[in-house]
């Protein structure tokens, strides 16, 4: 027994080679979980950074008396973008959350880019490197925000038989996934008229059919904001848009009332402020983009008596 | 304790002497490898925090960075938002045209938009007269700034821009558009 032990050849490890073991052992542990977390990080950044940068390069889509503005993104890898909406008080938010193509696989992150003053109109998820987006006021009957509409380059929308009116908007947009003519086969088909189409648009009705959903929309002197809206967004997103909208026409309104009373003390008679708080009233019984066609001709009407005033409010 | 007597029997088995020496040398080399132990790790902490450390200053930076690119743009085309813009109240529709009674009447309502631009400081100065006195209920019309968000926190220096701001002015029983050229200055948070 004693003979055994004592043998050089048994398993005698010195304090040289126990020590590279486990001080390798610590630097290899360290070494890969830093390399992945950091990796992982990486990856968080970019998103954060992109989202943030795509929120930023909404900015200048602010139209004043032009009637649409455009621009595009391209972002260097394959990208998902998710569009979050929610409309708690006082004005809901707009949130991005980007997914980029590592290897060939989705990296997922948890990374949200929010704000609060943008109307973005898309589908829930969209993918792709270049992004087309294109805004337009939306007026009832005053400025209330801007629709951002954005779309990947890849989804190519093929409208047929459009109103003159969105045929010339659509070609005075000049946007190469927006087509009225030599649609390819795998295009997106909105159809104005009857047909077997991927969107129907009911142009005098203000509906939108898309597979099961039906989507209202209107608009005060042939405003097509809501139209083009309910044709690139998904149902839940554009009724969530539709409520921050309103939340936003709200405080609007306020504004209005309040900026009369000013009017008033520098000589302006007029008074509208009975009509702006029963319209507000009205307003707040929309709860869904089909409510809106009920308050649609008080728009009209308040629009009408804002004309008449000395001092307009709007 | 049983291990420890166990080791020192199977030294001085192995040893001819039975001297205590050798497990002395043995304890020694433990304790030098747990110091060394120690050092390493604690060497990989101080990396790490540096890393660390550098990395989070270089994403406030961005962050910054970002914040300045957004007030740069904003400002360019806030005064074309529905809260600002004179819209079509002094005839004609204009552009970068903000409307100084509507931006008093917000002023005076400003609690729910705190947040709503995501920048901390918005102010509207008139270039002539160059007169700093802030507007309040008692002075307005007749003052130069309108500090319109004013949020105490570190900023980054001011973008600005341009703009016209009118309002309706009363001359006898005449009432007419007065309209301004004032710089429409925005601020964002320095998060550096």
């Amino acid at each position: 027994m004693n003979k055994f032990f004592c043998k050089k050849g048994a398993l005698e490890i010195s304090f040289g080679w126990l020590f590279a073991i486990i001080t390798g052992a610590i630097i290899l542990f360290l070494a890969i979980f830093l390399g992945s977390k950091i990796i992982g990080t990486s990856d968080e950044t970019i998103s954060a950074e992109t989202g943030k940068e795509i929120t930023i390069l909404l900015n200048p889509l602010e139209t004043s008396f032009e009637s649409a503005q455009k621009t595009s993104i391209t972002i260097p890898s394959e990208t998902k973008i998710k569009n979050l909406c929610s409309n708690e008080n006082p004005f809901g938010k707009q949130t991005l959350q980007l997914d980029q193509k590592r290897f060939n696989k989705w990296s997922e992150t948890d990374i949200k880019i929010s704000s609060y003053n943008k109307y973005i109109f898309s589908e829930e998820e969209i993918i792709g490197k270049r992004f087309y987006l294109f805004s337009k006021p939306f007026d009832f009957p005053f400025k209330v925000a801007n629709l951002i509409y954005m779309t990947s380059a890849d989804d190519v929308y093929c409208f047929k038989n459009p109103p003159i009116e969105v045929k010339e908007e659509l070609l005075n947009l000049n946007q190469s996934n927006l087509l009225i003519e030599n649609c390819p086969k795998e295009s997106i088909s909105v159809c104005f008229t009857e047909g077997n189409c991927d969107i129907e648009v009911e142009y005098s009705e203000g509906k939108v059919t898309k597979g099961e959903d039906i989507i209202y929309f209107t608009g005060i002197d042939d405003s097509n904001a809501l139209m083009y809206a309910a044709i690139f967004s998904d149902k839940e997103i554009y009724e969530c848009q539709i409520d921050r909208l309103m939340l936003r026409w709200k405080e609007i309104i306020i504004l209005y009332n309040n900026k009369q009373e000013i009017l008033q003390k520098t000589g302006c008679d007029d008074d509208i402020g009975i009509y702006l708080i029963a319209f507000s009233d009205a307003v707040k019984s929309v709860e869904s983009s089909q409510d809106l066609f009920s308050i649609k001709e008080d728009a009209k009407e308040i629009e009408i008596l804002n004309k008449g005033l000395e001092c307009l409010l709007w | 304790m049983v291990n420890r007597n166990h080791q020192r029997v199977l030294h001085k088995s192995c040893n001819p002497t039975g001297s205590r020496r050798f497990s002395k040398k043995g304890q020694m080399k433990i304790q030098q490898m747990a110091f060394m132990l120690i050092a390493v790790i604690l060497l990989f902490a101080l990396v790490i925090i540096f890393f660390l450390a550098i990395s989070l200053q270089e994403v406030r930076r961005t962050a910054t960075m970002f914040e300045e690119e957004n007030a740069m743009l904003l400002v360019s085309k806030l005064a074309n938002s529905p809260e600002f813009s004179c819209g079509n109240s002094f005839g004609s529709s204009r552009a970068n045209c903000i409307d100084f009674d509507k931006i008093f009447a917000l002023k005076e309502n400003l609690n729910k938009y705190q947040n709503f631009w995501g920048v901390t400081k918005i102010y509207i100065r008139k270039i002539y007269p160059n007169d700093k006195v802030d507007c309040t209920e008692e002075n307005y019309p007749n003052c130069g700034l309108i500090k319109l968000l004013d949020k105490n926190v570190n900023s980054t220096s001011f973008s600005s821009n341009f703009i016209s701001l009118c309002r309706k002015e009363r001359d006898n029983n005449l009432i007419y558009d007065k309209c301004e050229i004032a710089i429409l200055m925005i601020a964002s948070e320095d998060k550096g």
